[in-house]
């Protein structure tokens, strides 16, 4: 038995706790969102909200990923404190190398109108040459990076086959973006793209205000 | 907004995979300690024992491994090497050369012993960033990694079967 979950599952009949629990685990370790047709805790909103819940105490949430599909990610506020801890945030070299594959495997082809425009997943591999020419990377730190990034879902190798070039594409992770987070990500590769654009002075000045508004309210 | 330190403290150990602190320091509320004696590796805390084996039955793919067979042989080899009583559990284990973790590979696969070799280096380096082996490379060591202990002992026959059906390290030191 958990201590830490019997809070929450306590009050449910064994067939519905062990629906809650089947829930859970699928979102926290599928590879990619799973339809609610399979998890009757994710179908019924009141379980969901136990799963949700359920999530929460490890500062998870539940992410609507397509009609009726769930995955999990963290939770805004516990991403930003995360993403502010030394420890956790990945280096400088992973960081450009993944930014790199983000530009050309999602940017580039969503400025051409070949991807939807609030996709992450993309069918575009970025070849590990320009990821050598762009970042500067000596080869050794440069594969050192993509092995941690393949570790951590963070990019998928595609295999060269046929006329199709190899290379990388984002990974797994990138379903267990939240609404917000999704929207942080498009305005920082547009910031990262585009840095002299309209488009980027929008989004630098809507942040000033955003955090004068904060800085206000403290 | 502030989050709740242990909410914070249970996100931040899936973000570094598998974190470790002293025994001397208490195991926070919501993870399984795993200790070696010294240290104390901070395992997640799943609900009602379930574990992620349990996608498999709602046919749900998990993460994927790029070369998830040659991932399989080499922890297989390294088990071999490190859990040498198979009738004890597989955690903490002991300590094992990688030399001899490389050899036992080799003999698992057909084809170019070094570059067996080479690919099972790699390998051992990504085992090790999950947390599936702890790999000293200065040393030149490999043991168990600290997710080893998840596993449930009524789960190990088959595991067990398999590793005593696989060639034992070669000691050129053995009596």
């Amino acid at each position: 038995m958990s201590e830490l979950f019997e809070p929450l599952l306590r009050s449910y009949d064994e067939r519905r706790r062990a629906e809650l629990v089947a829930a859970y685990m699928a979102v926290e370790h599928a590879a990619a969102p799973v339809p609610e047709v399979r998890f009757a805790a994710l179908r019924e909103p009141a379980l969901r909200r136990t799963v949700e819940a359920m999530l929460g105490l490890s500062g998870r949430t539940l992410v609507r990923a397509a009609t009726k599909e769930w995955i999990s990610g963290y939770r805004d506020e516990v991403a930003a404190e995360l993403a502010a801890d030394p420890d956790c945030a990945p280096p400088a070299d992973e960081r450009a190398v993944l930014t790199l594959v983000l530009i050309h495997s999602v940017a580039i082809p969503r400025a051409a109108g070949l991807l939807a425009d609030d996709s992450w997943q993309s069918p575009f591999p970025t070849p590990v040459e320009e990821l050598r020419r762009r970042s500067q990377l000596p080869i050794g730190e440069l594969e050192a990076a993509l092995r941690r990034l393949r570790v951590a879902g963070l990019v998928t190798q595609v295999k060269a086959g046929g006329d199709e070039a190899g290379g990388f594409v984002p990974g797994p992770q990138f379903h267990r973006l939240t609404d917000a987070a999704r929207r942080r990500l498009q305005e920082e590769l547009i910031l990262a793209a585009g840095p002299d654009s309209p488009l980027a002075a929008a989004i630098r000045a809507r942040r000033r205000g955003r955090s004068n508004i904060q800085g206000d309210s403290k | 907004m502030s989050v709740d330190p242990q909410v914070l403290a249970r996100a931040r150990a899936r973000v570094l995979g598998v974190p470790s602190i002293t025994v001397a320091e208490p195991v926070p509320p919501g993870f399984t300690g795993a200790s070696d004696g010294t240290r104390v590796w901070l395992l997640p805390e799943w609900p009602d024992g379930a574990t992620p084996a349990l996608l498999e039955e709602y046919d749900t793919a998990p993460m994927p491994l790029d070369r998830p067979g040659q991932a399989r042989r080499v922890l297989a080899a390294a088990l071999r090497c490190c859990w040498p009583r198979l009738d004890d559990a597989p955690w903490p284990g002991q300590d094992a050369l990688v030399i001899d973790v490389l050899e036992v590979y080799v003999g698992l696969s057909r084809g170019d012993a070094d570059l067996a070799r080479r690919w099972a280096t790699g390998e051992l380096r990504r085992l090790a960033d999950t947390g599936w082996l702890l790999l000293d490379e200065a040393a030149g060591t490999v043991r168990p990694g600290p997710r080893v202990a998840l596993w449930a002992d009524e789960t190990l026959g088959p595991l067990r079967d398999l590793l005593r059906r696989l060639p034992e390290p070669v000691r050129e030191d053995a009596p």
